[in-house]
């Protein structure tokens, strides 16, 4: 009883948006797709909505042939980036259009609008018109015409992404609550996004696409531990990891005229040319620390991104607090070489801190 | 300088707003004329220039038995084509619009930018073109002279505009808006009239009144498909030209003839105003 | 999207179109291979003799096309110069600006036949108004029995019948224009002509284009005025292509030969629109 896909294949004006695609989308579980913009992925949901067609490939869902099910027979519920609702109609006729549309009773219908308004906090809204709402409460819309509809497959193709950011957190605090409150046995709910943050959060099954091609699938915790290749490493942070050049002599390890101490779960590596991995957070500031130009300081909430360089390195620190710098001058820093990963020429991984190494 | 141009420019909207108005005043001065007043010099002013009769209006409704002009007959016969083929068309162009901006026609070198095109450039036929034939093909069916026979002519005249200005509005309808609707359980053909029309009424209506407008405004094929059975408004008032002059109600037939379509201008105006006019027609 | 059911919406308006001109496209071009006329009214097949005559022997339809080109061209280029001047007028900060609107669409809205019979009376030689008050100037000009004037009459009546169509365009595009490079050239402290000429005619560009290409296309069916106001006289001053079609094949019943005029005709129009278009195109955007 999966939804289940092989080999799906979709080619616009030469360009593959989905580049041999399979998956095995199980019921009750939650897969969350990560990818950057024209990654392919609102064209895989669409794919599996039925609004596209894919060139080679076949969908199958609870053992049928997708592809021979309209669009409109499907039972699905998707939402998307930019807040579609129906204009000319409530809050209240929104919500209840799909439900109407499969002629169950009225006395049902209201209940099932009543209670996904309610899990979406627009009870009392019932009968203002869309163009009335911010435009978080016409998302919550959406996500309730979605919820009322009960569907076996719920496609959230970058639901927050159009949202300002205090809006963003607060509504991915409810879709988590939303979520794990047993969310229907048999649903299989598909979330789509460009942050990391959020996969993170939602804790589900990850698929990372990149350029229509699957890099990586797992548990969130394991594209953050593990991630296969530098591709992978680059898209599942924000800021994305420090990649930098360097190499393992001996006990240490040398980038640019930098010398590290050897951290233990790299005591078995070749002497040679390395990249090395490290995240953003895990570099500090300290006085003991090595010297590198301030580039650029960028300050977004409570944090700040500190832009350095050295040489010919680059890289990005994360100071969880506000903090002031001039362009040009000069900090010292301290890499937390326990948490280095090392990527080979090839970009696959093969050490990580985390111990399993699954290159 | 600013006030010199401020200056400029109101005298500039008055002179062109008095040329624009001119002919209307000077219509509606001569239909309260009658013979001497018409005939004898150039005269402006009611009651100061000359004595103002109701002749020219009233002769509009007499019969012509009765030595009137009858113009009540064919101005029903004008609002019968121009809105039938009006609704044709906009009801055909409507859901060939709705077609060519959303799905993808492919059929070997044609794509839909080409179709569209062939709907639009129907506007490049000349009417002499197609009167010729139409005159010969029409007589041949037995549809000369009659109502049914200058629908079937019109459709080909507003179909035109009404694919124009509805692909183009379609095509800033947001497509998932019907995409939500078919994933909700519509089917094409229930997205279209449940959730696409509904949201298209602006449109619509500006393809609704630029239809109205080509429709009611021509003379040509009327005049060339038409002879004494059916006649319509604009060629009954130049068939009043012709004959020996009487200004006065031809000046009276005229006015009435183009006075509903003033409306129209005031609605296009409140669209206009309202920036609902200016993704349709660019 | 991609499904079946995306015939039915397509096909209905497609085919009734096509089926209302085939048979009459098909029809004329044989008919133009034919000699039909008053004698003769069947389809008989004369092979090009039409079209020799046409090429070498009738100065008469080559003129009314030059005729043609020269009015809708010089009433279009009028059009559109005032059409954009009224259209910046009232496009902003004006008093009464949607009455001053109003006004200016209302001709479009009228029949031009209807109004054109008016604007005979209008400029008749002795009882209309406007040798009136020219004759207290001691001129009064023939308006519509002298050859040069005569054109000039048709375009006064044409640019007033029409100007309300650019004008619509025009002020449509203006009003959905984005705000953002006014604000930029208000804050470079750009003058009024500065921002007209690097802003704001810029931007209308696309917009002017399509507004004069369509005036173009409307401008060359100019029958209806000719036809109420000069009947293509006197002589043959105003007599246009279109006119001089109808005269061959409804007047003189050479139905033959004026079906040879017309496709001829459409074939022209519809190569030198072309060209139009792109040299418009080429002209008024740069890079």
């Amino acid at each position: 009883m999966n939804l289940y896909a092989n080999n799906l294949t979709y080619k616009l004006d030469n360009e593959f948006h989905l580049n041999d695609i399979s998956f095995n989308f199980k019921k009750g579980n939650l897969y969350t797709i990560l990818g950057r913009t024209l990654s392919g992925k609102t064209t895989l949901l669409k794919t599996i909505a039925g609004l596209i067609n894919p060139d080679s490939g076949e969908i199958q869902f609870e053992e049928k042939e997708f592809s021979k099910i309209p669009v409109w027979d499907r039972n699905i519920a998707m939402v998307y980036q930019q807040f579609i609702n129906y204009p000319h109609l409530t809050v209240y006729e929104n919500v209840s259009f799909p439900l109407k549309q499969r002629k169950i009773d009225k006395e049902k219908i209201k209940n099932d609008v009543d209670e996904a308004l309610k899990t979406v906090g627009l009870i009392g809204f019932e009968n203002r018109k869309i163009q009335e709402l911010s435009g978080g409460q016409q998302q919550r819309v959406a996500l309730a015409r979605s919820l009322a509809k009960k569907a076996k497959i719920l496609l959230l193709d970058e639901p927050l992404v159009n949202l300002d950011y205090k809006l963003r957190e607060q509504l991915r605090e409810e879709f988590k609550r939303i979520f794990s409150r047993g969310f229907a046995e048999d649903t299989i709910l598909i979330y789509s996004t460009t942050d990391p943050q959020e996969v993170m959060e939602l804790n589900g099954e990850v698929m990372v696409l990149d350029e229509g091609k699957v890099l990586q699938t797992g548990p969130a915790k394991e594209i953050f531990e593990n991630p296969k290749n530098l591709k992978v490493a680059e898209i599942s942070n924000d800021p994305p990891m420090n990649i930098i050049n360097g190499t393992k002599i001996n006990e240490k390890i040398n980038v640019e005229t930098i010398n590290i101490n050897l951290p233990n779960h790299l005591s078995k590596l070749e002497n040679k040319n390395y990249c090395f991995g490290i995240r953003a957070s895990e570099i500090k500031l300290s006085n003991k620390g090595e010297e590198f130009v301030v580039e650029l300081a960028e300050i977004s909430g409570s944090e700040t991104l500190l832009h350095l360089k050295r040489g010919k390195t680059k890289i990005i620190v994360l100071i969880e607090e506000v903090m002031n710098f001039k362009i040009n001058e000069k900090v010292k820093i301290e890499f937390n070489s326990n948490k280095f990963y090392v990527f080979g020429d090839d970009g696959k991984l093969i050490s990580s801190p985390y111990g399993e190494n699954n290159g | 300088m600013y006030k010199l141009y401020t200056f400029l420019k109101y005298s500039f909207v008055t002179l062109w707003t008095m040329f624009v108005v001119a002919p209307f005043l000077w219509a509606l001065s001569t239909s309260f004329k009658d013979f001497q007043s018409v005939n004898s010099k150039v005269t402006y002013i009611p009651w100061i220039d000359y004595q103002p009769s109701l002749e020219g209006w009233k002769v509009l409704i007499k019969s012509p038995a009765k030595g009137g002009v009858d113009i009540v007959e064919p101005y029903f016969n004008s609002i019968f084509v121009t809105c039938t083929a009006s609704i044709i068309s906009i009801i055909l162009g409507t859901l060939a619009a709705y077609a060519l901006s959303r799905f993808t026609f492919k059929a070997g070198f044609v794509r839909n930018n080409d179709i569209t095109f062939f709907f639009i450039s129907q506007r490049i036929m000349p009417p002499i073109v197609l009167s010729i034939p139409f005159f010969i093909f029409l007589s041949t069916i037995g549809l000369l002279d009659s109502l049914i026979g200058l629908v079937v002519v019109y459709i080909v005249l507003l179909m035109p505009i009404a694919v124009w200005i509805m692909v183009d509005f379609f095509n800033r309808v947001p497509k998932e808006l019907d995409e939500t609707a078919l994933i909700d359980g519509c089917n094409p053909y229930q997205a279209f009239y449940k959730v696409v029309l509904p949201n298209s009424i602006p449109g619509l209506i500006v393809a609704g009144m630029f239809c109205i407008i080509f429709g009611w405004i021509d003379f040509f094929f009327a005049f060339i498909l038409t002879f004494t059975e059916v006649q319509l408004l604009p060629v009954k008032v130049v068939a009043l030209n012709s004959s020996v002059t009487p200004w006065w109600s031809l000046s009276a037939s005229a006015l009435v003839s183009v006075a509903p379509l003033i409306i129209v201008a005031f609605i296009v105006e409140r669209y206009l105003s309202k920036g609902n006019l200016s993704g349709a027609l660019k | 999207m991609n499904f079946k059911h995306k015939f039915v919406f397509l096909f209905p308006g497609l085919f009734v179109l096509i089926g209302i001109l085939i048979f009459p496209i098909i029809f004329t071009i044989r008919l133009s291979f034919s000699g039909w006329n008053s004698y003769t009214p069947e389809m008989n097949f004369i092979g090009i003799t039409n079209y020799i005559r046409l090429f070498t022997d009738d100065p008469r339809f080559w003129e009314s096309f030059f005729r043609l080109s020269f009015l809708s061209v010089t009433t279009v280029v009028l059009q559109y110069i005032i059409g954009f001047s009224l259209a910046l007028m009232v496009w902003r900060d004006i008093k009464f600006k949607r009455f001053f609107r109003v006004m200016f669409l209302i001709p479009m809205m009228t029949t031009p036949v209807i109004m054109t019979v008016i604007w005979r009376t209008f400029f008749h030689e002795s009882l209309g108004p406007v040798n009136d008050l020219l004759g207290t100037f001691g001129i009064g000009p023939k308006w519509l029995s002298d050859p040069a004037t005569a054109k000039i009459t048709v375009i006064i009546v044409e640019v007033w019948q029409w100007t309300p169509f650019m004008f619509l365009l025009l002020l449509a595009g203006l009003l959905s224009l984005p705000k953002e490079p006014f604000l930029a050239a208000a804050i470079d402290g750009a003058s009024a002509f500065r921002k007209f000429v690097f802003v704001t005619f810029p931007l209308m560009a696309p917009i002017s284009i399509g507004a004069i290409i369509i005036r173009l296309i409307e401008a060359s069916k100019i029958m209806d005025t000719v036809f109420v106001l000069t009947s293509g006289g006197p002589g043959t001053a105003t007599e246009t292509s279109s006119f001089y079609i109808y005269i061959k094949g409804l007047r003189e019943f050479q139905m033959g030969y004026a079906a040879t005029l017309s496709f001829t005709y459409l074939v022209i129009m519809i190569i030198s629109l072309t060209i139009i278009a792109k040299v418009l195109t080429k002209l008024m955007i740069k890079e």
